[in-house]
């Protein structure tokens, strides 16, 4: 079986809040690129439509169950009110991962999606996921739009950010300096993530197809330190490559509100605590300190391209009036 | 959105029934506030701001009269608290303290779960409280956290050592903070001081008067979660992150994305000064975040922040165009964008842009000394640039344009080296001496 266990040959996706307008759209692409692997959609009130060419759509998830089986992943696309009960009900139906591409979700609900999951064993990614690509097996959500292979070449780097954009920006970046990726993936940057790095990293340290990681983080939370905690415990060895964004708002902070947060947080969630944890967590990690050094990073690991390199050292412009 | 005192304690304590000071609120002194000081024999006068430190930059005043009171009203309304002006004061009844605690709620990563913080160390900053006087205890996600789990975490910081007699009260009232928590979609609250107060009561059995131990919270710092399933916006209006007033371009912006779904362009602050000349013209939030980042580590300075995304129609690309190209005192502009997967280039530079910058032209309202530097990928990334460079020569702007084969942030360093060398730019902070 290649892939991640997020998505890989066996996945058979249902997508719920399938007739809204973003949704529809990313059935349709999704199934010109990777036909059959959108099985069916579920909107409640709209069982019995069919989305061009050919997924059909239920009332629900149980019915949708009952149509096809092989239904082992929910992707969210409802309204931010709706998640909770989307999630709900996609858990309760046994699915085993659920990709939540909505975002804004109330931070409560988000708790209360996560406390679900975790006692239930399912793999909730997100909310405001951009969705997940790998190569040659399937792609969950619109990253990297009607044509992904454009931006993300085949290999065995994983992309893991917070920001949906500098997932695909990441991943290009990384294909014209010559390195593939095994998958890139939006966990999206919400407080209460379902999966973090460190979610993914035990599966990533056993998993032969991943050769490096290169992790896109954000100030705020302690994902990032968590994931400096697993390599300083040598549970990944592989090499992890990381930009951390957010390090210019610490000069224009004020005189804070609260600081509840802070007192949970102690000395995390700042970019700069992120990155001091991280460089210093074991000699695979590299913290880079322009987000374009992140390539310069992996290939100082050790990391060989598999594809070829086709960045000029000094890119020209397409245009000039200089 | 974070709340005023007036405002937590108005609409969240009186409905959670978390026990607090009789208060009055007022802008200026009034008969109302002499008549709360003349009943209660005094009161304390706080600052209605959103600041913290209230009490050491003197905007938390003791009063013992009405013409003290008076005074202080007036004058804290006068104040400048770390930079913020007092929109109202709060006039409370004076405590009798006995003992401060701190507590408060919010949602940990480490557990990514709700987590009560307790400490007997109230009063005090919470930074100051020494690391092991104070407890974090993770809860479940749940509306409720019973009484008994409370009394557990209260008798693990010692809270029994003293006041054992007041302990099933206790885990009533930080019971109920909980379900305000939960309940009023707050994303933190914090009580500091949850006061131990002396109070009089008379006495069940004896008829007389004596003094018995309750407890009282002193302060409320409340912050709503902005994706509550009510949008607080509803309930207490528009807030600024921003202590100054809104600029017109900041008030314009926020017009665009008011009445169409499409997309989102009408993210535009400035900062806080109102500096800065470099207009930034960025998409998507971490590829916007990175941009700027990069901007102000090699020394340029941002005149502007957006974040726009979501694949905008042409007319909303265009009125945030004529927005950022209209604050006075820009040397250059930065457009730049990772690679979209669903924003149209064609549509969001081809036209939208293009059709600002060449209105701008017409009316005479557009800076042709400015240095543009352009690097963008996604749908449609070909006509798009090539009709923005188009652009650039009828309107004779000197600028350079780059596809997702430049790293998006090698794009700021391009920017300053350009403006170095042909606008004699200067750089700021450390970069200029390196």
């Amino acid at each position: 079986m290649y892939g991640p266990s997020i998505l890989n040959e066996n996945t058979r996706i249902v997508v719920i809040g399938a007739t809204g307008r973003e949704a529809s759209q990313v059935v349709r692409e999704s199934e010109a690129l990777f036909p059959g692997l959108i099985l069916a959609g579920v909107t409640p009130g709209k069982g019995g439509v069919t989305i061009e060419p050919e997924v059909p759509i239920f009332n629900t998830i149980k019915e949708a169950q009952a149509a096809h089986s092989a239904l082992n992943l929910a992707l969210i696309y409802v309204p931010p009110a709706s998640v909770k009960d989307a999630v709900l009900e996609a858990i309760d139906a046994g699915l085993k991962t659920v990709f939540v591409i909505t975002e804004h979700t109330p931070i409560r609900d988000a708790a209360s999606i996560y406390r679900a999951a975790s006692e239930a064993g399912v793999k909730v990614v997100g909310g405001t996921s951009l969705g997940c690509f790998v190569p040659g097996v399937g792609r969950i959500g619109a990253i990297g739009g009607k044509d992904p292979s454009g931006a993300l070449g085949e290999g065995n780097v994983v992309v893991i950010s917070k920001s949906g954009g500098l997932t695909v920006t990441t991943a290009e970046m990384l294909k014209r300096r010559g390195h593939g990726v095994y998958f890139a993936m939006g966990m999206g940057g919400d407080v209460i993530a379902g999966t973090t790095y460190g979610d993914m990293m035990e599966e990533l340290e056993a998993d032969p197809n991943c050769s490096a990681l290169v992790m896109l983080g954000e100030v705020g939370g302690t994902y990032e330190e968590q994931a400096a905690e697993m390599v300083a415990a040598g549970k990944f060895t592989k090499p992890l490559a990381a930009f951390v964004g957010g390090e210019f708002q610490e000069d224009q902070e004020g005189v804070a509100f609260g600081h509840a947060g802070a007192v949970v947080e102690r000395g995390k969630g700042k970019a700069s605590d992120k990155k001091r944890l991280l460089a210093a967590a074991g000699s695979n990690v590299r913290v880079a300190r322009y987000y374009h050094n992140l390539v310069d990073c992996i290939e100082e690991l050790g990391v060989k391209p598999n594809l070829a390199d086709s960045v000029a050292s000094q890119v020209p412009p397409k245009y000039s009036t200089i | 959105m974070n709340l005023y005192e007036h405002e937590a304690v108005g609409n969240i304590y009186t409905r959670y029934k978390i026990p607090h000071a009789k208060y009055v609120v007022a802008t200026e002194p009034n008969e109302e506030v002499a008549q709360f000081v003349r009943d209660h024999g005094g009161a304390v006068v706080k600052a209605m701001v959103l600041v913290g430190k209230r009490g050491k930059a003197g905007a938390v005043k003791l009063v013992n009269t009405e013409a003290e009171a008076a005074q202080a009203v007036t004058d804290i309304m006068a104040m400048q608290v770390w930079g913020e002006t007092p929109v109202a004061v709060m006039v409370c009844e004076k405590a009798d303290i006995e003992a401060e605690l701190y507590c408060s709620i919010t949602y940990s990563t480490e557990t990514r779960s709700p987590v009560i913080t307790l400490s007997m160390q109230g009063g005090m900053d919470v930074e100051e409280i020494p690391e092991d006087r104070i407890t974090n205890f993770p809860v479940a996600a749940g509306p409720a956290v019973e009484p008994y789990q409370i009394r557990d975490m209260l008798v693990a910081i010692g809270f029994t050592e003293k006041y054992g007699s007041i302990l099933r009260q206790a885990s009533l009232v930080i019971a109920q903070v909980y379900a305000a928590f939960w309940g009023s979609e707050s994303r933190m609250i914090e009580i500091n001081p949850l006061a131990i107060v002396r109070v009089q009561k008379k006495d069940r059995k004896s008829g007389e008067m004596v003094t018995a131990l309750t407890l009282r919270a002193l302060d409320a710092v409340i912050s709503l979660d902005d994706d509550a399933s009510v949008a607080p916006q509803k309930k207490y209006g528009e807030r600024s992150a921003y202590t100054r007033e809104q600029t017109r371009r900041e008030i314009d912006a926020l017009l665009i994305d008011r009445d169409d779904h499409r997309g989102k362009a009408g993210s535009y602050v400035e900062p806080e000064d109102l500096g800065g000349d470099i207009g930034m013209m960025t998409f998507g939030g971490g590829g916007s975040a990175v941009t700027i980042e990069t901007c102000y580590d090699v020394g340029l300075r941002p005149a502007n922040f957006t974040d726009i995304g979501g694949n905008p129609p042409a007319e909303k690309m265009y009125a945030i165009s004529r927005i950022i190209l209209s604050k006075p005192g820009l040397k250059g502009i930065l457009v730049c964008g990772g690679t979209a997967s669903n924003t149209r280039i064609d549509v969001t530079l081809g036209e939208g842009l293009v059709n600002a910058i060449d209105d701008m032209a017409k009316e005479g309202s557009l800076d042709t000394s400015l240095i543009w530097v352009v690097r963008r990928g996604g749908p449609e990334v070909e006509k798009g640039l090539r009709l923005l460079h188009e652009c650039f020569v009828r309107n004779n702007i000197a600028a350079v344009i780059y596809d997702s084969e430049l790293p998006i942030t090698e794009a700021p360093l391009i920017l300053r080296d350009l403006l170095v060398k042909h606008r004699d730019y200067q750089v700021a902070g450390q970069q200029a001496q390196a």
